[in-house]
């Protein structure tokens, strides 16, 4: 998969429980990843309203990349049960930005 | 032909290699400084970016809050801010100047930005910039801003104008962070490779300075051991002194000396320097001066090895820092130096010192005795009788003889005297401080040590000397006199009967004068023949009558008047004037006698009687001689006699052998000898037998007692026994009265000569006493017929 300012290019399904994601940051600036188990996008801000809430994300939170330079290309091996995720970076204003997708493990 | 390079050892390999090591240190500090200067500069541009990149992120939320308060009515200019985020923007990108922030900071020249993340970071800034003004400008002019198309690619769902104003607000100030760390992220890279480049530059130029300083060190120690080498090859000397004595001496020297170099090194040097001359050695290892010095070191067996050095200053050349000595080993120079001067001042056959080195002495003793008036004395000894040993046993002999003499003479003499052998026979001390006292006694060992017999070529001799003394009281004098005077001494010594010592006196020398000139002038009187013969008759006691003549010499000097024989004869058998003078004798003896003969005056038998000197018998060629005059006279031998001395005819040996036999010749051809002085001589009986002799001559000295000392009868009258039972005729000289003629006669003398009857006469005279006593023995025979 690929992160780019600002956006997150991936598969939309998988049908592995097994999932090894490939992070390559094609962008200008650093990304990071969050697998969140989550039925959509629309996840819970923090007061500040530009970076989404990760502690009410906590348990929901199945795998994290931390921020990757550009050009870095960064491996994230997840038991995922079946069921709906969004994958996003949530550095500043980035989730709000664009950078989340969806991907759906059968 | 190939010529290689001069030998000029090391004079640029040392100086390129150090050259070298100044060189690479020099370019690498040179490269170091550049590259610290180029990243500072860099650096500090960089902080500057690092800085505007930075202050983005704080101008954009600032420009949030100027929109939002601008469009609450508030006072506030977000088109200011967004000028200068925008203008910012293009800077940090494309360079050019960023502007200054009132009451923050100034101005800022940038460069475009180099590194594709950094330029994609500050392109991405730069739009969100442009979205983020856009977006701001949309929302003061109440426009809709979802309208206001997006450049950076950002997918705002967020249809809120404030809403999407804070999340472009937020991108663009986390890319400008970005932006800044990344860039802030290069610088640090950048200052780490130079420290990785100063390090690397660092360990090359320091491995590049120990390759070239090894290089130097072995550069350095093939001179040194090209130099040691040269130095320990060598057969010069080398030894360096320092402060704590001698610092370095090369293998030449300690192979000369065999001794180990730790003996020599420090102060124990000194130990092995000669204690005379210590003092030079201290001087010139000290202070370098004097610039050439002779010393002389022990060896290892004890012996003094001489060493002649040039010394050289060199405290003050700090690779030195010492006196150095470059010596050589003059031993067998000195050595044959020394040998050369005892040779030259020693007599090669005794070993005593010789004339040039007595001589010097006695200089100095002279010198010395002027200062301190102190006594010296000369002793001169001559051996009595060496000439005969010489001759009679031949020159070996003769050289065992002075050996042995020197040691006698070496033995009773004190070390402090000095010995000397002046020549031939002559020996010379010399006692430093004797007066007449102690002079005498030295010259009484003298005469002691050599009255034992000397064993020589098997037979042993009886050996005599003659010592003449002078003595110096002390003050000023001259040697030349001092040895002039004990020669006198020493003669008149010998004159006055050998086997003794005499003390110089000042008549001797007024003597000696006289003797001189006498010699001179009986040299010139016998060229002009102002000798001539005279006779005196011998008389037989019976008959009165002539049986023959003494041919005396007689000397009539124009200056002088006439010289008694006793006063010239000495000297003309000292100076062998006596060769000629006797010969002249003889000859006219001869042409004399025959003369008489043809004329008829001669009885029959007669004998005309020369005295021969020992000095003509040892010479040789007397048969000769004597013949040669009888056949130049035509005279039979018969009527001439030949009377010498006693000691004439003692001498042993070949030349005693040679006047025998040439004696003997001249007898069996009927010429006929007498012993003249009988009696007062060393002669013996066997000598009498052995020699052809025909008559005695009673000496004068025990005639003139005859009369009335009943010894000098008893003396006489033995003697004439002896002539008698040996078939000898014997005559009585120096009769001088009646009585003493008629003793001879009862003693049994047959002849008798003396004043009594006549004084030696000219020729003439002698003619006429013999013509009258022809006459006589005319008449006698008339008579008698009658």
């Amino acid at each position: 998969m690929t992160e780019r300012d600002f956006h997150i290019s991936a598969p939309k399904q998988v049908s592995s429980n097994i999932v090894r994601l490939s992070v390559h940051n094609r962008g200008p600036d650093a990304h990071e990843l969050i697998v969140v188990r989550a039925q959509n996008a629309h996840l819970p801000l923090r007061p500040d309203g530009s970076t989404v809430d990760e502690e009410a994300l906590e348990r929901a939170t199945v795998g994290v990349l931390e921020p990757g330079a550009p050009g870095s290309v960064r491996q994230l091996l997840l038991h995922l049960p079946p069921g709906r995720y969004v994958l996003i970076c949530n550095m500043s204003g980035h989730f709000l930005g664009g950078m989340h997708t969806e991907l759906v493990v059968q | 032909m190939h010529r290689g390079r001069a030998f000029r050892p090391f004079t640029a390999r040392g100086r390129g290699v150090v050259a070298a090591i100044l060189l690479t240190f020099a370019l690498f500090s040179a490269i170091s400084v550049f590259l610290t200067i180029s990243a500072t500069g860099r650096s500090q541009h960089r902080a500057a970016v690092v800085e505007v990149a930075a202050r983005q992120r704080t101008l954009a939320e600032r420009y949030v809050k100027e929109v939002l308060l601008a469009r609450s009515g508030a006072q506030a200019d977000p088109t200011y801010t967004a000028a200068i985020l925008t203008r910012s923007a293009h800077a940090l990108l494309d360079g050019g100047t960023a502007p200054a922030v009132n009451g923050d900071d100034d101005e800022t020249k940038l460069s475009a930005a180099s590194g594709t993340i950094v330029r994609a970071q500050l392109n991405q800034e730069r739009r969100l910039v442009t979205d983020l003004t856009a977006t701001g400008s949309a929302l003061l002019a109440h426009r809709p801003v979802t309208t206001i198309p997006l450049t950076a690619h950002e997918r705002v769902a967020i249809v809120d104008p404030v809403g999407r104003l804070r999340v472009l607000s937020e991108l663009t100030a986390n890319v400008s962070l970005n932006a800044a760390r990344s860039i802030a992220t290069r610088a640090d890279a950048n200052i780490s490779s130079l420290i990785t480049l100063q390090v690397a530059l660092g360990v090359a130029g320091l491995l590049m300075s120990l390759l070239l300083a090894f290089a130097l060190i072995a550069a350095t120690r093939r001179q040194t051991a090209h130099f040691r080498s040269l130095v320990t090859s060598s057969t010069d000397l080398v030894l360096v002194f320092g402060p704590g004595g001698c610092r370095y001496v090369s293998q030449s020297v300690t192979d000369m000396l065999g001794r180990p170099e730790r003996d020599m090194l420090g102060h124990g040097f000194a130990r092995c320097v000669h204690p005379d001359d210590r003092v030079s050695v201290q001087a010139a290892s000290a202070h370098g001066e004097p610039h050439q010095i002779v010393f002389r070191l022990l060896d290892k067996f004890g012996e003094w090895r001489h060493l002649e050095a040039n010394v050289t200053n060199l405290r003050n050349d700090r690779r030195v820092r010492g006196v150095v000595l470059n010596a050589r080993d003059i031993t067998e120079r000195v050595q044959l130096e020394e040998e050369l001067t005892h040779q030259a001042f020693h007599d090669g056959l005794t070993g005593l010192a010789n004339r040039a080195l007595f001589r010097d002495r006695l200089d100095q003793a002279v010198a010395r005795s002027e200062r301190s008036l102190e006594d010296l004395a000369v002793l001169l000894v001559d051996l009595d009788g060496f000439k005969q040993v010489n001759d009679g046993l031949g020159h070996d002999a003769g050289d065992h003889l002075l050996q042995q003499v020197a040691a006698r003479f070496a033995e009773v003499i004190r070390p402090s005297d000095t010995l000397a052998r002046l020549g031939g026979d002559e020996f010379a001390l010399l006692l430093e401080g004797a007066n007449e006292s102690g002079a005498v006694v030295a010259a009484r060992r003298l005469l002691e040590c050599l009255s034992e017999s000397v064993d020589i070529a098997g037979r042993r001799l009886a050996l005599g000397t003659s010592i003449g003394i002078v003595l110096h009281p002390g003050g000023p004098g001259e040697s030349e006199d001092l040895i002039r005077h004990a020669d006198l001494a020493m003669y008149a010594a010998k004159g006055a009967g050998r086997g003794r010592y005499e003390v110089f006196r000042h008549e001797m020398a007024r003597e000696f004068g006289e003797l001189l000139g006498l010699e001179h002038e009986l040299r010139l009187g016998l060229e002009q023949g102002e000798f001539s013969v005279h006779y005196q008759p011998e008389i037989d006691v019976d008959t009165h009558s002539i049986v023959g003549v003494e041919a005396l010499v007689r000397w009539n000097s124009p200056t002088r008047g006439e010289v008694p024989p006793l006063r010239f004869i000495p000297i003309a058998e000292a100076t062998g004037l006596i060769m000629p003078l006797g010969e002249f004798v003889l000859g006219e003896a001869c042409r004399q006698t025959a003369q008489w003969c043809r004329e008829g005056l001669l009885p029959d038998p007669f004998v005309t009687w020369v005295n021969l000197s020992g000095k003509q018998l040892s010479h040789g060629g007397v048969s000769e001689l004597v013949q040669n005059a009888l056949e130049a006279a035509a005279l039979a031998p018969s009527m001439l006699g030949l009377e010498v001395t006693e000691t004439a005819i003692v001498v042993g040996g070949d030349a005693g052998e040679q006047a025998r036999a040439a004696l003997e010749e001249l007898h069996n051809q009927g010429v006929r000898i007498a012993i003249d002085d009988f009696g007062t001589g060393f002669s013996s009986l066997g000598h009498l037998r052995r020699f052809p002799v025909d008559m005695i001559k009673v000496d004068r000295s025990f005639v003139q007692g005859v009369e009335h000392d009943t010894k000098d009868a008893a003396i006489t009258a033995n003697l004439t026994s002896l002539a008698h039972a040996l078939g000898l005729t014997a005559i009585a000289e120096g009769i001088e009265s009646e009585g003493q003629l008629a003793s001879v006669r009862e003693l049994g003398c047959d002849l008798a000569q003396g004043y009594l009857f006549a004084r030696p006469m000219p020729a003439e005279k002698m003619a006429e006493l013999l013509a009258d006593d022809a006459d006589s023995r005319s008449a006698e025979g008339f008579r008698a017929s009658a």
